[in-house]
């Protein structure tokens, strides 16, 4: 099927991508403005022109505009675009500083001139707003080329800036393990997309839906779909850091600037997160999934895909926590740690629309403000000029910066999963949703693992405020901006407060679910069992989405 | 009207007969939206107060900040009460969605519901009138009390106020048990962080966490509670309960419904400090006096109270429940008097005094009268504030001397003239004179326990008496003792800062290192202290306006409030003619023993502490001389060595078991664990090194290696077994 999608509409929807495009393109110019002051204000831009994005969505974005437009889930593109976005300005405060700090220093030492050559900060944060604008553009995908040129969108910009986030060979060292990995899961995931065109004949989205529901209707998806799929899963894996694609989180994570650790360890994860919803958007949840009142799963993903992520989801968590017990860098453990979330986060892919994705979208928003909360301490920390970043240079400096081991042991709590902090909502949901899907097992085995990372995040919380000062610690100050700190805070309280607040923020997706592409008529049939549209409509009202 | 449904009579031959009320259904109430502003003042008060500490403002400005926003709330709370009246129906004002799940299949389907809501009905207005209110008033008497630390702690004492303020509407306006639980949490905090005000003292911060401690083993109690009225009812909040208690079986449940009256009592006795709780409530004395006033005497200790009147119909689950409420209030009543006679620091002494009055509501509660108990609370809430506040204005004049032998004869001292009488009617008050707020009060409680003749209320009625008696004469003893008699008095251990401040001003001949006690002058209240003593002193006289109406048999507000809410339900109705003792009947043998006792105990107290005040010493010499009963002086003065016995039952234990569990820690789980089972994970690291190695081969190796062993897997397990995907 081909069908002609106007131009204006489709520009019109990505108004917000269009201005943050503009904000980096105009963010590069400025860094390398003779001016200090310019140069000074280029977070602050950046920071603006996600605003100003955020608020073309909030004011210009409707679902039925977008989904004349072809975007297949237009409310989960608005959610996923917000989350984006709100913890993108957090990120840009968390690197203020950061960038060309001994340049700038030693200008204003007068030790230097300036020379536009050898600044890159203009060019961090327009690679940073890239990003973004990748990611941005990936809940909307209407085909696989989109979605891939998205993908890359999002991910080129990250691999430098891991090399130029600082100076060392470390860094360089992660920029190119990174590119190089990263190069070899696009190569992938592009596979998984040309197999499953070979399987559909299409690039369309809503054309593939069809087929995919055609082959159902006859059997079963064939063998290159499905191996399409998978491959196209695993992929996708690379950039959530799930198994078998995360070795080279902790690598990466360690080489990196702290701020650009936050960075990595957020908006690839939603950007991949939300690239799964799309893809698996085509052979579909059958428009949910639930129990039977005899105990059996209906509907639900095809078994063998439902198989791959069920295996990716047990294994990421599971790999995830060992690898963090006994960590002694501190972000090498947030690497890990950021692994098992990934891993906890599939659970809710698997459980599907309604309750499983409003899971998802509270899971991802408690993760990146609690990530918000974590780095910002970290990054508004140095130790003669360098990141802090092992345990025992964190040992005790509860004693000189009482707030900062605060925000460290909210953010470890909350991602620990402790109540009342956010982080243990977002895992009830999930807990809730995973049960309800008719995924015990996997939610035992999410609870375990829960239970066992408690030993890791005690030490974040422990070492900070508990532990004696020690000789490494003595060097550990304040960094030069406050930035960090403050948005380190800020997440920290909202991480305290958020839970009170949950539903008003999720409030308008409960009745959340993918829109179907209005040229499928068809509905997509059930993959295990044909089940008659009134018992679907019964347990709809038996599993009614419930809402936080 | 309320209807009213009698059901089997669980005091069978008793003269009294229960009366079980149905609910009355919660009116959802949008256009009260406004209620929810009660619970905003208190918490912008905390935002701006933070901001100060954390801008270190140096000004009274944190302070007049807080008691802006608690007159707000106050006003507010005033307007509800004149909206609604006395007999209005519950109202349920949604405020926004909080959390609700629901799970399960169409035969077991549960949900869990709450959010942040407000149920007010009379019993949260009896409440929030006397939260709101003393809380206004001791604020402004701190903004004056606390000017020593003026842009130091004071901030942060405010700001622990605010919290304080904000919890305690939360909780007694929560519409449900869990957030109900936020604000018993809430309160709990506020109270550790102004118990350990003053941080750097080891005995306040070893108080604050005392405390915080003993409370938790209260709020596990109460926490298993809700879980079981969730298990029970399947749900937790209020007027669903209520009406789901309407509907189903009223009577003795079985053992998991059996329990939870005990749960909600255990987290009642913790945070109202009752036997075998009680012991931080004396410690918690180290915070700063107006937080004692507030939290430690007037309002949080009567949350306990408040637990159980709003959660009353759940104790008739048991038979005994209500008994055993009302017989550890009792004994708790008599065991903290007999300590509090043997105490010399006078804020202790009250501090004894709180808990044994708060024995007597517990006693009112359990023997059926929630009127009794919450009438008792709103007039201990005014007097024993007034006297903690004198208390607080001595302390502030005399450096912290808190030893009743070493003041003496204050109201002839020029500036204590409002606090001695102010103080003067606390006590009188407290000693239930007769014809005091204080006195009709616990008359109605006593007259219901004599009028009792299940589970030994009569003699609980006794217990109440006699110890209304010791209540007469401790209560004197101190204002004999520190203000009446000669004039003597020597400052307190914090003299120097202040005493030096209070001096610059006295030129050449004043010699600041001087610190002896003819130097020293004492620092008489100002208008905001004394105004507020004298306001709070009116008000203990208005609280005794039911208590007349109620001794006439008229109907009065608070037993109409107290009637046409929670509590009411499953209270017994007195019919107290009946039951004759002495040829009396209860009426008038309270009112005969309850005089005789107040004026008994008043007079020992003059003879041994106003006109042979020497005679008070050789009574302990005679004591102490005869082996056979010095022991009871002896235990009285340290406290029965409750502190003693559960620091060898508990702490010493805990101690033990702490280094054990290090010596674990050490030896076997770092030892075997984490350098044996820990060297797993390294073996295995070891085993998989070639993966973790940092070569990025290695890397790309084995991820293409697990991509291709899945799609191997997924290939073989499905596609080539036949089955349709």
């Amino acid at each position: 099927m081909s069908s002609f999608i106007p131009m204006g509409p489709k520009i019109a929807v990505l108004t917000p991508e269009i201005i943050v495009f503009g904000g980096s393109v105009l963010v590069s110019i400025i860094g390398l403005s003779r001016s200090k002051t310019l140069r000074n204000s280029v977070p602050l831009l950046a920071a603006l022109t996600l605003l100003a994005s955020l608020v073309a969505i909030a004011f210009g974005y409707s679902n039925e505009a977008a989904e004349q437009a072809g975007v297949l889930m237009p409310h989960f593109n608005k959610i996923i675009k917000t989350i984006i976005l709100v913890i993108g300005i957090g990120l840009v405060a968390i690197s203020v500083g950061h960038i060309d700090r001994r340049m700038e220093d030693a200008v204003a030492r007068g030790a230097t001139t300036f020379d536009p050559m050898r600044v890159v900060r203009g060019e961090f944060y327009a690679f940073m707003l890239l990003s973004i604008c990748g990611a941005m553009l990936i809940p909307g995908s209407p085909d696989l080329i989109w979605l891939f040129l998205a993908l890359e969108l999002t991910s080129l910009p990250t691999y430098i800036m891991v090399a130029m986030s600082r100076g060392t060979r470390r860094a360089q060292e992660a920029a190119v393990k990174y590119f190089f990995l990263g190069a070899m899961s696009t190569a992938i995931f592009l596979y998984g997309f040309a197999l499953i065109y070979g399987s559909t004949g299409s690039l369309q989205l809503s054309t593939i839906r069809e087929v995919f529901a055609d082959q159902v209707g006859r059997g079963g998806i064939d063998t290159l779909g499905t191996t399409g799929l998978i491959l196209c899963i695993l992929g996708f894996c690379y950039k959530l850091a799930a198994a078998p694609m995360h070795f080279y989180a902790p690598d990466v994570y360690e080489g990196a600037a702290n701020p650009v650790t936050g960075f990595l360890s957020f908006i690839p994860k939603i950007a991949g997160f939300a690239a799964l919803a799309v893809l698996l958007n085509t052979v579909g949840w059958s428009g949910h999934a639930g129990i039977s009142e005899t105990g059996t799963v209906i509907g639900g993903l095809p078994a063998p895909i439902l198989a791959t992520l069920w295996m990716i989801s047990a294994l990421t968590m599971t790999l995830g926590n060992i690898g963090a017990l006994l960590q002694k860098s501190v972000k090498r453990m947030l690497a890990y740690s950021s692994i098992s979330h990934s891993g906890y986060m599939v659970l809710a892919i698997i459980a599907g629309p309604g309750l499983g994705f409003e899971a998802l979208l509270f899971y991802l928003i408690s993760y990146g403000v609690t990530n918000l909360a974590i780095f910002g301490a970290l990054s508004g920390l140095q130790k003669r000029g360098e990141d802090v970043e092992s345990f025992e240079e964190l040992s005790g400096i509860g004693r000189r910066y009482p707030g900062l081991a605060a925000w460290l042991a909210i953010g470890s709590g909350s991602l620990m999963g402790m109540p009342p902090l956010l982080g243990f909502w977002a895992k009830l949901m999930l807990f809730m949703a995973g049960v309800q899907a008719g995924h015990t097992p996997l939610v035992i085995i999410a609870a375990l693992n829960s239970a066992v990372s408690v030993w890791y995040y005690l030490r974040l919380i422990g070492v900070p405020t508990l532990s004696p000062p020690g000789t490494s610690s003595e060097g550990v100050l304040k960094g030069p901006s406050s930035w960090p700190r403050f948005a380190g805070a800020v997440a920290a309280f909202v991480v305290i407060l958020l839970p009170l607040f949950a539903s008003r923020i999720l409030g308008n997706s409960a009745e959340f679910a993918p829109v179907r592409p209005a040229s499928s008529a068809k509905p997509v049939p059930t993959t295990t069992q044909e089940t008659p549209r009134e018992e679907n409509a019964q347990l709809a009202l038996h599993c009614s989405p419930t809402r936080l | 009207m309320i209807p009213m449904l009698s059901i089997t009579d669980t005091h069978a031959d008793s003269p009294a007969h229960a009366v079980v009320t149905a609910i009355v259904n919660a009116i959802p109430s949008p256009e009260l939206g406004w209620t929810g502003l009660i619970l905003l003042f208190p918490a912008i008060s905390v935002v701006l107060t933070g901001l100060c500490c954390a801008l270190r403002v140096k000004s009274k400005l944190p302070g007049w900040i807080t008691v802006l926003a608690l007159a707000g709330s106050f006003a507010l709370v005033l307007k509800l009460y004149f909206l609604r009246g006395d007999a209005g129906a519950p109202v349920v004002v949604h405020l926004w969605d909080w959390m609700n799940f629901s799970w399960g299949n169409q035969d077991k389907w549960h949900s869990l519901q709450a959010d942040v809501s407000v149920y007010v009905d009379s019993l949260t207005l009896f409440w929030l009138l006397f939260v709101t209110g003393l809380g206004t008033l001791i604020a402004i008497y701190a903004t004056e009390y606390m000017e020593a630390d003026v842009g130091k702690g004071y901030a942060r004492f405010f700001n622990g106020v605010s919290i304080f303020i904000l919890a305690m509407c939360t909780l007694v306006m929560a519409d449900n048990l869990i957030l109900m639980y936020l604000g018993w949490e809430g309160v709990g905090l506020a109270s550790y962080l102004l118990i350990g005000y003053y941080y750097k003292k080891p005995a306040a911060a070893a108080a604050g966490q005392k405390a915080f401690i003993v409370n938790r083993i209260g709020d596990l109690g109460l926490a298993v509670g809700i879980w079981l009225i969730w298990v029970n009812y399947g749900t937790i909040e209020f007027n669903t309960l209520f009406q789901v208690w309407n509907d189903a079986d009223r009577g003795v449940g079985g053992f998991d419904k059996a329990l939870i009256p005990y749960c909600l009592m255990l987290g009642a006795f913790g945070k109202s400090a009752q036997l075998p709780l009680y012991v931080w409530l004396p410690d918690a004395m180290e915070g700063p006096t107006p937080v004692s006033a507030l939290i430690h005497a007037a309002t949080m200790v009567t949350a306990g109270v408040y637990l159980i009147a709003r959660t009353y119909p759940l104790f008739t689950l048991h038979p005994d429940a209500l008994a055993t409420v009302a017989w550890v209030g009792g004994l708790t009543a008599i065991f903290s008097a007999t300590i509090g006679m043997a105490q010399y620091d006078f804020k202790r002494v009250f501090a004894y005094s709180t808990i044994s009055q708060l024995g007597y509501m517990f006693m009112g509660l359990g023997v059926g009268t929630t009127f009794g108990a919450a009438y008792h609370t709103l007039t201990h809430a005014f007097f024993k504030a007034l006297l903690f506040l004198t208390a607080g204005a001595i302390m502030h004049g005399f450096a912290g001397q808190l030893d009743l032998r070493k003041l003496s004869g204050l109201r002839k001292v020029p500036g204590f003239k409002i606090v001695s009488w102010t103080m003067l009617i606390g006590c009188l008050w407290l000693s239930a004179f007769p014809y005091s707020a204080g006195m009709l009060s616990k008359d109605v409680i006593l007259v219901q326990a004599l009028s009792g003749k299940d589970h030994g209320f009569v003699w609980l009625g006794w217990i109440g008496l006699i110890t209304a008696a010791m209540t007469a004469y401790y209560a004197f003893r101190v204002w004999f003792r520190v203000c009446a008699g000669p004039v003597f008095y020597m400052p307190g251990e914090e003299s120097h800062d202040d005493h030096d401040a209070h001096h610059d001003d006295h030129g050449a001949h004043a010699d600041p290192t001087s610190t002896t006690s003819h130097e020293f002058h004492p620092h008489a209240p100002r208008w905001a202290m004394n105004g507020v003593l004298l306001i709070i002193m009116l008000g203990a006289f208005a609280t005794g306006i039911p208590g007349y109406m109620e001794m006439r048999g008229e109907s009065n507000w608070a037993q109409v409030m107290m009637a046409h809410s929670s509590a009411f339900a499953g209270s017994v109705q007195a019919h107290v003619t009946d039951a004759v003792n002495f040829g009396m009947n209860p009426h008038q043998l309270v009112e005969v023993f309850g005089t005789a006792a107040s004026l008994g105990g008043i007079a020992i107290a003059m003879y041994f502490h106003l006109l042979q005040r020497k005679s008070a010493d050789k009574l302990r010499a005679w004591l102490l001389a005869h082996n056979s009963i010095r022991w009871i002086p002896v235990a009285m003065e340290n406290k029965w060595y409750v502190d003693e016995f559960y620091h060898a039952c508990v702490r010493g234990p805990a101690w033990i078991a702490g280094h054990i569990l290090h010596f674990t820690d050490k030896h076997v789980v770092d030892g075997l664990m984490v350098n044996g089972i820990g060297r797993i994970p390294a073996a295995l690291g070891r085993l998989f090194q070639p993966l973790y190695n940092g070569v990025l081969q290695g890397y790309a190796t084995t991820m293409a290696g697990g991509a291709a062993l899945v799609v191997a897997w997924v290939v073989y397990r499905w596609l080539t077994s036949g089955v349709g995907a």
